[in-house]
């Protein structure tokens, strides 16, 4: 995506960061499109006379209270912790971008409104407001990924307002309006051209969040429900045998870790790509 | 701690030998400074001048120990009264800054900490290396702003820096450096972010403070005349290197090095001979190399052989301090810096037989001060733009003067339509311009130009040239579509740019460079009039006098009329035909330049014309006392503008009533209480174009 | 400053009412009739109407929310369904319990994280720049209640230093009390840590790098007063923003947290609510943790306001 981009450089100048977070989520896509096809065995097969296993050769990360192999359970939750992710994030996109650019772009009343109204959303801790959301209804999937995707969106709004009201002070801004552009072609070939690299910065780390948030909602039985193998409800899972069998708790957390790391290198080293200060820009 | 020297006379306070220094960083290292060096007597204020690259910050920089991480001096000494800065520990050092070396920076509104009062900041050099405590301090701070010429000493020690206006600030910033009485000033273009009627008093007060205390100083500057004034030798530094010194007489009026003689005839002169293209220097500058093999100024010089590319030049040492890097100077001496060709082609006059090409009748812009944190209360709106009226013609250039909040760049973009006037008219060959643009009337746009000062920012960062200066021929529809690219390249051609520069993005221009891309990408639509907001006023000299140049062809050629927008006088009588002097948003005189140079004068243009710094040429005449006005500004409405800061205010008239509209010779028309015969008798600023 | 302080004020009842309103209805839109709730699944259809109507279930939704907000005003949250009892002091001494571990945790937070951010800054690029931003990515890296898990292993599991979970009175003694409290708040500790200490590194580096700065050291003012005078005053003023946002994070933190280590506050109170379905008690503690927010949001205003001696003087100006 950053082909046409003039201040992208090479890749042979590429951040060491940008390589590091490529190589760590790689392999975490791989697992998260092969699915259940990767894990050595049926991730919600229980397996009595394997009950609480340690790991060993042929349990690698050992099994839970059912005999389920946690190993597989971890890859498997993959797909769903990512899925919950990109897509909570997309939605905040879908929702926070346009709203964001109107709110910049018109000015006046209307992003009075939209900014008054993201304010009265951001009032409410994240959590709480995503407890709220899914509260209403039985607990499911698809339904914290919406309401992720909700709690972040005031944010996206925010920041999509914020670099916009900074580029329609560019002058190259004036010299659109100066002949006579109309406001698509503003927004779309002289705004938006330059609000996506910090966006991308900013997407990167809303992914965080909300695979974060995503997790803890699980964790407190309001996002996936069993036997799904969602690493916030395998954790939560976990919780009563952390004494004896740690292992249940601990490969989904460092799964959760080192997707999170992933991320945060990768959007660390976009920033860098992307800063138009580390371009040569005089 | 005391230097072991005592500073005898013969001792230079500031002494910097063979200094060499380089920026490393992740794209390499990159040479700032070669073998400098240079010797500041007691009381002697030598001027470091050079354009934008050359090194004179980095110079003076290192004096202060403040080149940042990245820069390294490679080989040199600094002796400071006799001490070798280097030997010293950084604490050392650091505690010599404040105490006996004084600084005064560019910028004083980002020098001062936004976080402490202006009295806070002054004191903290008495405190730290005078023991002062607080309460001592603070006597002694008022005594400080008083001296730098402040009239409420107590009030402002006790203001935030952006509570203060640009000129106050900087006063500030001279009376914390000299509130240890330093002997050693480091002043780094101290003048430069200011206007020029503050600028005159800042280089005034500068001039006295170094003459009362006997101060030496380290002037950085790239303006000729201020350091003209405030200089007795100077430095003159090009790409990295010391390329010509001497009495700042001496070199000004008889400059030996071809660069010297470049940068001073490329330098827009106020004069009576108008209409000439400038002697430009042509090229642009280049990267210095770590070990240089030519001569850096080769490739840019019209007297340059053989013997020039093939090895580095050294300075040569002549009597009376006038040290050259040219090896055949003595031969150049009385060569002048080529003229260009006169006029390029014949001008078509400004044809007045027609109806004016834009008439601007009564334009008013108040900005409303935003909604106030009371939800129910809104703050009351500045006045930027107040009754303006003027007619411009076609293929005429028109220049606008004024400084800084005055509502020129306002008007500019009122006329556009760019920002939507409160009230008044805006006529283009007889069409509602403003009308015509709220209903996207692309033709009337089309016929419309601005070229912007900042040429970075006015082009969209992720596009290539090429689409930059195509869109504008997608838009008007005049070129089909297949001629296009060869529409660009012409276009690239006629601003002088190699076709090639298509494909590339703007960062990868120089300033100049990217200049002519705007410039091409205004005439794209082929416009019959350019708004030039402040086009040419970031540009290095020799860089604005090729600019300058390209603007009169393309006027010759095409009849293009102007709005030259510009804080400078010297700019201004070069190119424009009639001019606007604007202050607070309202008009003060306008009328041809021949006219505006000469009495009768408005009294703020007769400040404004009297406060530019010039070099003196052989024939111009004994130079006149400047005027200088006081800081404040009066905003209160009713009566006028300028009566707060004007030196002739006449009494109760000028509060209560708006000066009338006196008219003399040619259109020249003036707004002032003070009858015309009274204003022709002032003492003419230019003696020499009286004649 | 007086006026702004009105302003903000008034700004926050605003935010309040509609926030009131927003709770009231998604409470409403929640399934299950609470007159089936309180009369049990096997009442009679008139039962249920008879507690509809006495409850005030019957009418309009406007009405209702008229009723609930009055008592609100009066200091009147309601009866818990569940609990059968006055909801009033169950909320605000899970309240105080939440505070308790929210303010201490904001407080390690801001003096830890401004220090460390101040240290990288300074060191940019050495290895202490190095460590603070490693453990910041670790910090941000693990969810917090996988560190409570981690923690409660260590701590208590094997070393069997501190207690696994619960809470003590402070009648039984202030040591038990405190040990109570130290897991849980170095949880919260670590979840914010790193995103303050970061915050705190980058605005530095900014204010390093300006004028100002530069012309501290011009006036020979040693390093130490440069960074903590000059710099450090500037560079806290986008830390107390994060700071207010992230006394947001920790309430919204303290739900899960609570829950892990079983303490008793409004966050477990309010997952016990929202299981029970008792509408009236969700209500109560969500409006309150929100109102908590605000005014943390309220406090960061007010003191940047007062850090910021630019919009002091356009508040007093005005």
């Amino acid at each position: 995506m950053a082909a046409a981009s003039p201040s992208a450089s090479s890749p042979a100048r590429w951040p060491l960061s940008l390589w590091i977070g490529m190589a760590m989520l790689a392999p975490l896509i791989l697992v998260a499109v092969g699915g259940p096809a990767v894990a050595p065995y049926v991730y919600d097969e229980m397996n009595f006379l394997a009950r609480l296993q340690p790991p060993g050769p042929d349990f690698w990360c050992g099994t839970d209270e059912f005999g389920r192999d946690v190993f597989s359970r971890t890859l498997v939750g993959t797909r769903e912790s990512l899925i919950m992710g990109f897509s909570a994030t997309l939605i905040s996109l879908v929702i926070g971008m346009p709203l964001g650019l109107i709110a910049g772009y018109k000015r006046g009343r209307i992003e009075e409104l939209i900014m008054r109204a993201s304010d009265v959303l951001l009032s409410f801790p994240p959590i709480l407001l995503g407890i709220l959301v899914l509260a209403v209804t039985p607990p499911a999937l698809w339904k914290a990924i919406v309401a992720i995707g909700i709690v972040y969106a005031p944010q996206v709004v925010r920041v999509t307002r914020a670099i916009t009201l900074e580029l329609m002070q560019e002058e190259f801004i004036e010299a659109a309006r100066l002949r006579g552009e109309s406001a698509r072609y503003v927004l779309f070939s002289e705004i938006l051209p330059n609000i996506w690299p910090p966006l991308a910065v900013e997407t990167s780390l809303r992914i965080v969040f909300a695979i974060l948030l995503g997790a803890a909602l699980s964790f407190i039985g309001m996002g996936a429900q069993p036997p799904s193998s969602d690493w916030g409800l395998m954790i939560a899972e976990a919780r009563p045998f952390v004494e004896q069998a740690p292992w249940i708790a601990l490969c989904p957390g460092f799964a959760l870790a080192v997707t999170v790391i992933g991320i945060n290198l990768l959007g660390d080293g976009l920033r860098a790509v992307l800063d138009p200060r580390n371009t040569g820009r005089h | 701690m005391r230097a072991p020297s005592d500073s005898s006379p013969q001792t230079p306070v500031l002494d910097v030998r063979n200094l060499t220094i380089s920026y490393t960083s992740a794209r390499g290292t990159q040479r700032a400074v070669t073998d400098v060096s240079l010797a500041i007597m007691p009381g002697e204020v030598v001027g470091l001048v050079g354009e934008s690259g050359s090194g004179k910050s980095t110079v003076a920089m290192a004096v202060l120990d403040l080149l940042g991480e990245d820069g390294v001096i490679e080989t040199g000494d600094i002796l400071f009264e006799g001490t070798d800065l280097r030997t010293l520990s950084a604490t050392e050092r650091r505690a010599l800054l404040g105490h006996r070396i004084g600084a005064v920076f560019q910028d004083p509104f980002t020098s001062l900490n936004p976080a402490y009062t202006v009295g806070d900041q002054i004191a903290e050099p008495l405190i730290r290396h005078k023991g002062f405590s607080a309460a001592q301090a603070a006597p002694r701070v008022e005594e400080l702003l008083a001296e730098v010429g402040i009239r409420e000493p107590g009030r402002i020690a006790r203001s935030y820096p952006h509570q203060l206006s640009g000129g106050m600030q900087q006063r500030a910033l001279i009376a914390t450096a000299i509130s240890c009485e330093p002997r050693f000033l480091i002043l780094d273009e101290p003048t430069t972010a200011l206007d020029v009627t503050v600028e005159a008093k800042i280089i005034e007060l500068l001039a006295s403070l170094c003459d009362r205390h006997r101060l030496a100083a380290l002037f950085v500057s790239h303006n000729l005349g201020i350091v003209n004034r405030l200089c007795s030798s100077i430095c003159v530094l090009y790409g990295s290197q010391i390329v010509e010194t001497g009495r700042t007489r001496d070199v000004l009026a008889d400059p030996v090095h071809p660069y010297t003689k470049g940068l001073i005839a490329a330098l827009p002169h106020i004069t009576a001979e108008r209409h000439q293209r400038l002697p430009s220097i042509p090229g642009t500058v280049g990267k210095a190399a770590a070990m240089p093999t030519a001569c850096v100024f080769a490739q840019r010089c019209p007297f340059v052989e053989d013997a020039c590319r093939n090895q580095a030049q050294a300075l040569r040492k002549s009597a009376g301090g006038r040290d050259t890097r040219c090896w055949k100077s003595d031969a150049l001496k009385e060569a002048p810096w080529p003229t260009e060709a006169g006029l390029a082609t014949a001008r078509k006059a400004p044809t007045q037989q027609t109806a004016p090409l834009i008439e601007v009748e009564g334009l008013c812009k108040t900005f409303d001060g935003g909604r106030s944190i009371l939800p129910w209360r809104r703050r009351s709106g500045t006045v930027a733009v107040d009754h303006v009226s003027f007619t411009i013609e076609r293929g005429e250039v028109l220049g606008l003067v004024g400084e800084s909040g005055s509502g020129k760049s306002t008007i500019g973009r009122s006329i556009l339509a760019l920002i939507e006037p409160s009230a008044g008219k805006v006529t283009f060959d007889g069409a509602d311009f403003v009308e015509g643009a709220r209903q996207g009337d692309r033709d009337l746009r089309r016929r419309a130009q601005l070229v912007f000062q900042n040429s970075a920012a006015s082009l969209n960062p992720r596009k290539t040239v090429g689409a930059a200066i195509a869109r504008p021929l997608v838009l008007s529809g005049l070129t089909e579509p297949k001629a296009r690219r060869e529409k660009v390249a012409e276009l690239l051609s006629r601003v002088g740019l190699p076709i090639h520069y298509a494909e590339r993005y703007p960062h990868e221009l120089s300033g100049g460079e990217r200049q002519r891309v705007n410039i091409a990408r205004a005439l794209a639509s082929e416009p019959e009039f350019i708004v030039c907001d402040e086009a040419v006023s970031a540009l290095d000299v020799s860089v604005q006098a090729n600019i300058l140049n390209l603007l009169s062809e393309l006027r010759d050629e095409l009849g293009l009329a102007y709005l030259f927008i510009t804080h400078d006088i010297a700019v201004i009588s070069h190119i424009a035909d009639r001019v606007l002097v604007i202050y607070g948003g309202t008009l003060c005189e306008e009328g041809p330049i021949e006219r505006i140079l000469r009495p009768p004068y408005h009294p703020y243009t007769e400040a404004l014309l009297s406060a530019v710094p010039r070099l003196a040429r052989a024939g111009d005449g004994p130079e006149r006392p400047r005027i200088l006005l006081e800081d404040t500004m009066v905003t209160t409405s009713g009566g006028c503008v300028f009566r707060g800061r004007c030196p002739r205010k006449r009494g109760a008239v000028c509060d209560e009533q708006a000066p009338p509209v006196q008219t003399a010779a040619d259109g020249h028309r003036i707004a002032c209480h003070i009858p015309l015969a009274e204003l022709a008798a002032a003492a003419p600023v230019f003696p020499d174009l009286v004649a | 400053m007086f006026l702004f302080t009105l302003t903000r004020l008034v700004y926050l009842g605003v935010v309040l009412v509609v926030m009131s309103i927003l709770v009231f209805l998604i409470t409403q839109a929640m399934p299950g009739d609470v007159a089936h709730l309180i009369a049990g699944q096997f009442a009679s259809k008139e039962v249920v109407e008879a507690i509809s109507i006495k409850l005030g279930l019957d009418q309009p939704l406007i009405v209702q929310y008229g009723r609930w907000a009055a008592g609100i005003l009066h200091g009147d949250l309601g009866r818990s369904l569940t609990l059968e009892q006055a909801i009033a002091p169950i909320v605000i001494e899970a309240l105080i319990r939440s505070l308790v571990l929210a303010v201490s945790a904001l407080f390690i937070v801001a003096v830890l994280g401004i220090g460390l951010g101040v240290l990288a800054a300074v060191r940019r690029g050495k290895l202490s720049d190095q460590m603070v931003s490693g453990i910041s990515y670790i910090g941000i890296a693990v969810p917090d209640f996988f560190w409570a898990i981690l923690l409660i292993l260590v701590f208590g599991s094997y070393l069997q230093l501190l207690p696994t979970g619960g809470y003590a009175p402070i009648s039984d003694g202030f040591l038990a009390w405190a040990k109570h409290l130290i897991l849980p708040v170095i949880t919260l500790v670590l979840m914010m840590l790193a995103r303050v200490a970061r915050l705190t590194r980058s605005s530095m580096i900014d204010v390093l790098q300006t004028n100002y700065v530069k012309y501290a050291r011009a006036k020979g003012m040693p390093e130490r007063v440069v960074i903590f005078r000059h710099a450090l005053k500037n560079a806290l003023l986008p830390t107390i923003t994060v700071l207010a946002i992230n006394f947001g994070w920790i309430l919204g933190g303290v739900v899960v947290i609570e829950t892990v280590f079983s303490y008793p506050g409004l966050g477990r109170l309010l997952l016990f609510a929202i299981q029970r379905h008792d509408l009236p008690l969700i209500q109560a503690t969500i409006l309150l943790v929100s109102t908590a927010y605000c005014l943390a949001n309220l406090v960061a205003d007010l003191l940047y306001a007062f850090v910021n001696p630019k919009i002091r003087h356009s508040m007093s100006n005005n």
